[in-house]
């Protein structure tokens, strides 16, 4: 690993102004696509070219306020997890909440949504409960965009979670500290800022928060309602206090601010304490509603600069999404889900309590041939339809019709950075081997296997 | 000797099945050669099998005469008769029954107490510790076999041959992270192989692009019109973050993933052509099981592949301990027992170790949920070839604790430091960092 780290040297002031067009740089569709592989999960022509039309501060309105039909939105597409709650199959909501990611108009939310299943990672593989993911989706879901304090408040009595790190037996007798050490290590704080004495504590504030009856009750018998001390605040009693103190840690702010960082601008390198400054203490200026945050984030200069492009591995979904939009497909997405499962990213079921790794940790053999699996079977499978008629037409009406046109368009609509000469040349020359642009689907087979593909 | 034979047949299936797309993409590559050059039979394997989540040592190897057992867990205690006793002073679970054969033939061995100082409670950093060796880990740290699959390739003992493979979904184990090394994962063999329905040139194409993708020198000459450019006009940003800068940081990525499309493409073709010699063993049908299924494969198969890792997750048992337990440890036995089975009646039992670890311990009390909390000390397992001792090292005292939990007396870094140099036959100091004591317990 390179010992320079290229976010070292920006200047944190200029980093977080809103990106303006210049007389060299205008808000082009490579900027548009960037933003909505970025924010979204990509963007469709239509999406692309109004908002080329329209202005960067127009485009993150629309992205970022709730469209009108957006809660209509949400329960018209309920049905979809029906089954899946009927049948008690946490896996059977993949296919819900992919087609959410897929077509909401509020597609930053539904973004968002998957960072806080990551940050706040609940596993079905002991949750066992469909409902209970079902609903903490939705918990989710509500706050994604809004105050991270009531968000963490609410998570701290969600019954999934209570379930998932054991403090629905957490008794008073014997602390159970799993949650309490999660809540600090991984959710709000970080490792290394939090002692073991606190955990405890900590622990004692949640005794007596259970889950009956898939709810979440609190049971006074089991609470230890002496006073304890956490994080050198004395005289808290309750576990909503407790949340409170962790949130007020100096910690904290930074700790949520960089792992947006991390999700919306850069895998690597870790950026400097002095570039989150700023955004840590627009969130708690906000009283930590963190809608700002994130609006600065996406229209930020750093967002469009080098420091951001190509700086992202493509996680699964947004593999898979991109391609998708770009293609304006609709498929099966029950075995979507499945076979986002096998290159890592089963929904509703997270590797660990920290959630996906992500950058690098997405990359490696079986999932790069995946990938290319994945992409290979969309394209093919009898199911897919592309802008509603088959990919004859769909390319036709785009005007690509020879080699050069595909790789064009590859390049607008899912490539970070426009190909070197020399890649352009092996993939012309892949192409041709592969039997040209007759065989267009196998010319977007090999596309996908580009290394340059895996980066967003 | 039988596996000459198998080795015999896997060179010839690869040869007939694989010639020709070797061939196709326009370099013979030599690994072939170098397969076959190699004195393979005296290549030791090494297969990790992590306990993720922090095994119960306690009700593992259990230490059914000390009353300190039965007084800190009144409800989780494991009867004495229900054991399967090794001595007079301790048993084991039941749930290990299966490894009898093993047990019995001296090739399954215990070494009691392991850890390090000043441990560590939290899964994420105790298992960063066991898998880096060092305390707090950097991003972009090395593992301890990462560490060790680099040495081993400056060595020039690697043909483009994976040394290690990572079998599972869950992202890789930091334990094989290496600057010089990308290890491949799969989850199974099928996952490996390209499907892009009919075309068979296709499959070519793929290859060529991600070998071709090596000259990356040039292919970066396009830099100067990398999207989106910073202006720097009136800009308060440093020099050094200028496009220069940029470009090459942003490529270490594209490097990465450059040289793991490689290997992918590389591992695809061998595994290819060793899984058509499959073990016809009775490996049960749990996660761990097709793991070991598929890891017998590739040994058999003559894979020159020196390391095999797979997790068994599930091992925090904070609630309800008794049946998931266990479960896990009957999953764990059952699947090791087939593996060292089929190696053995395939003549490769003696050139494969496997260990068994996690990342601690659980607490000597029991808690108040029929659960255990986060420990330090705990037992660690051998097995495969035979064994100078079925147990290594005392039981940790029970009543003399560290902050409620056991003390360790062997450091995990003996047991590395034992098969970096017992078993591989490779110093260990410069992969470990220093020198330390080595168990005597490989024959």
């Amino acid at each position: 690993m390179k010992s320079h780290n290229l976010l070292e040297t920006i200047d944190p002031g200029w980093a977080w102004e809103p990106w303006q067009p210049t007389g060299t740089e205008s808000w082009d569709a490579p900027r548009v696509a960037h933003l909505f592989r970025r924010a979204a999960f990509g963007a469709s022509d239509r999406e692309l070219q109004e908002s080329t039309h329209s202005s960067l501060s127009g485009t993150l309105d629309r992205l970022l306020t709730p469209a009108e039909g957006a809660a209509k939105f949400l329960v018209s597409a309920e049905p979809l997890a029906a089954g899946a709650l009927a049948a008690n199959q946490p896996r059977g909501l993949a296919p819900w909440w992919l087609h959410l990611m897929l077509t909401s108009p509020a597609p930053v939310l539904e973004k968002m949504t998957l960072f806080w299943h990551g940050h706040f990672a609940t596993g079905a593989e002991k949750v066992k409960s469909a409902q209970l993911l079902f609903d903490q989706n939705r918990l989710l879901r509500a706050h994604a965009l809004g105050s991270v304090q009531q968000l963490v408040q609410g998570i701290a009595r969600d019954p999934a979670m209570l379930v998932y790190l054991d403090s629905a037996v957490n008794r008073k007798a014997h602390p159970n500290e799993n949650f309490a050490r999660e809540l600090m290590e991984l959710f709000c704080l970080g490792e290394g800022n939090y002692s073991e004495k606190d955990v405890q504590e900590l622990a004692r504030c949640f005794t007596g928060w259970e889950v009956k009856r898939n709810q979440f009750r609190f049971n006074r018998y089991q609470h230890d309602d002496g006073l304890k001390r956490l994080l050198g605040a004395g005289d808290i009693e309750s576990g909503q206090q407790a949340v409170d103190v962790v949130l007020r840690s100096p910690h904290a702010a930074q700790f949520i601010v960089g792992k947006l960082f991390r999700f919306f601008i850069a895998d690597e390198p870790t950026p400097p304490a002095r570039l989150l400054d700023p955004l840590a203490e627009q969130l708690l200026a906000d009283n930590w509603q963190i809608a700002g945050v994130v609006r600065r984030l996406l229209g930020s200069r750093l967002m469009f600069s080098t420091a951001a492009s190509a700086r992202k591995v493509r996680s699964p979904i947004d593999w898979a999404l991109n391609w998708m939009k770009a293609c304006e497909m609709t498929t099966n997405l029950k075995k979507l889900g499945e076979e986002l499962s096998e290159l890592g990213q089963a929904l509703f079921y997270p590797p660990n309590v920290k959630g996906w790794d992500g950058g690098r940790a997405w990359i490696n053999s079986s999932t790069l041939v995946g990938r290319t699996n994945l992409v290979s079977r969309l394209l093919r499978d009898d199911s897919t339809r592309f802008a509603g008629g088959d990919w004859q037409s769909f390319f036709r009406q785009r005007q690509v019709v020879s080699i050069e046109d595909l790789i064009d368009w590859t390049e607008l609509h899912l490539l970070a950075r426009p190909l070197s000469t020399e890649t352009r040349e092996r993939l012309r020359s892949a192409m041709q081997g592969a039997g040209g642009v007759e065989r267009l689907v196998d010319c977007l087979v090999l596309v996908s296997s580009l290394p340059e593909m895996q980066l967003a | 000797m039988s596996f000459i034979k198998d080795r015999r047949r896997f060179l010839q299936h690869t040869l007939v099945g694989g010639a020709s797309l070797t061939t196709a993409a326009g370099a013979p590559h030599g690994w072939l050669h170098a397969l076959a050059a190699s004195a393979i039979d005296q290549d030791r394997i090494l297969v990790v099998i992590q306990l993720t989540g922090g095994n119960d040592g306690l009700n593992t190897v259990v230490p059914y005469a000390d009353d300190a057992y039965y007084r800190a867990r009144p409800k989780l205690a494991l009867a004495a008769d229900s054991l399967w006793k090794l001595d007079d002073s301790f048993g084991l679970h039941p749930g290990l029954r299966p490894l009898e054969t093993a047990v019995e033939q001296g090739r399954f061995a215990i070494v009691q107490g392991v850890g390090y100082p000043q441990p560590n409670r939290s899964h994420f950093e105790s298992m960063d510790i066991w898998h880096t060796c060092q305390p707090k880990v950097e991003r972009g740290g090395q593992g301890w076999l990462g560490r060790w699959l680099g040495s081993q390739r400056s060595a020039g003992s690697s043909s483009g041959e994976a040394l290690a493979l990572h079998l599972g979904h869950e992202p890789q184990p930091l334990a094989l992270a290496g600057r010089d090394a990308s290890v491949p994962s799969i989850a199974s063999l099928r996952q490996f192989r390209l499907q892009l329905g009919d075309s068979s040139e296709l499959k070519q194409q793929v290859a060529r692009l991600a070998e071709r993708s090596d000259e990356k020198t040039s292919a970066r000459a396009g830099s100067s019109t990398d999207f989106p450019t910073e202006s720097r006009t009136g800009l308060e940003i440093d020099r050094a973050a200028d496009s220069e800068a940029g470009s090459e940081a942003g490529s270490e990525l594209l490097d990465f993933v450059q040289s793991s499309s490689r290997t992918a493409v590389e591992a695809s073709r061998r595994l290819e052509s060793a899984s058509a010699d499959d073990p016809a063993g009775e490996f049960p049908s749990t996660s761990l099981g097709e793991k070991l299924h598929i890891v017998a494969q590739l040994i058999v198969g003559g894979l020159a592949t020196r390391i095999y890792y797979v997790t068994l997750d599930g091992f925090d048992t904070h609630a309800q301990q008794p049946a998931a337990h266990s479960a896990l440890l009957r999953q764990w036995s059952e699947a090791q027992s087939a593996l060292l089975q089929v190696l053995r009646d395939r003549g490769h039992g003696d050139r494969v170790l496997v260990v068994t670890f996690s990342e601690f311990g659980r607490r000597v009390a029991e808690n108040a949920s029929l659960g255990t909390d986060h420990g330090a000390a705990a037992p660690l397992f051998l097995a495969g070839p035979p064994l100078k001792a079925s147990v290594v090292g005392i039981q940790p005292s029970l009543t003399d604790l560290d902050d409620g939990d056991l003390r360790f007396h062997t450091d995990f870094r003996s047991v590395y430091a034992t098969v970096i140099e017992k078993w591989f036959g490779t110093s260990s100091e410069a992969v470990l960092g220093k020198q330390f004591q080595t168990l005597d317990v490989l024959a």
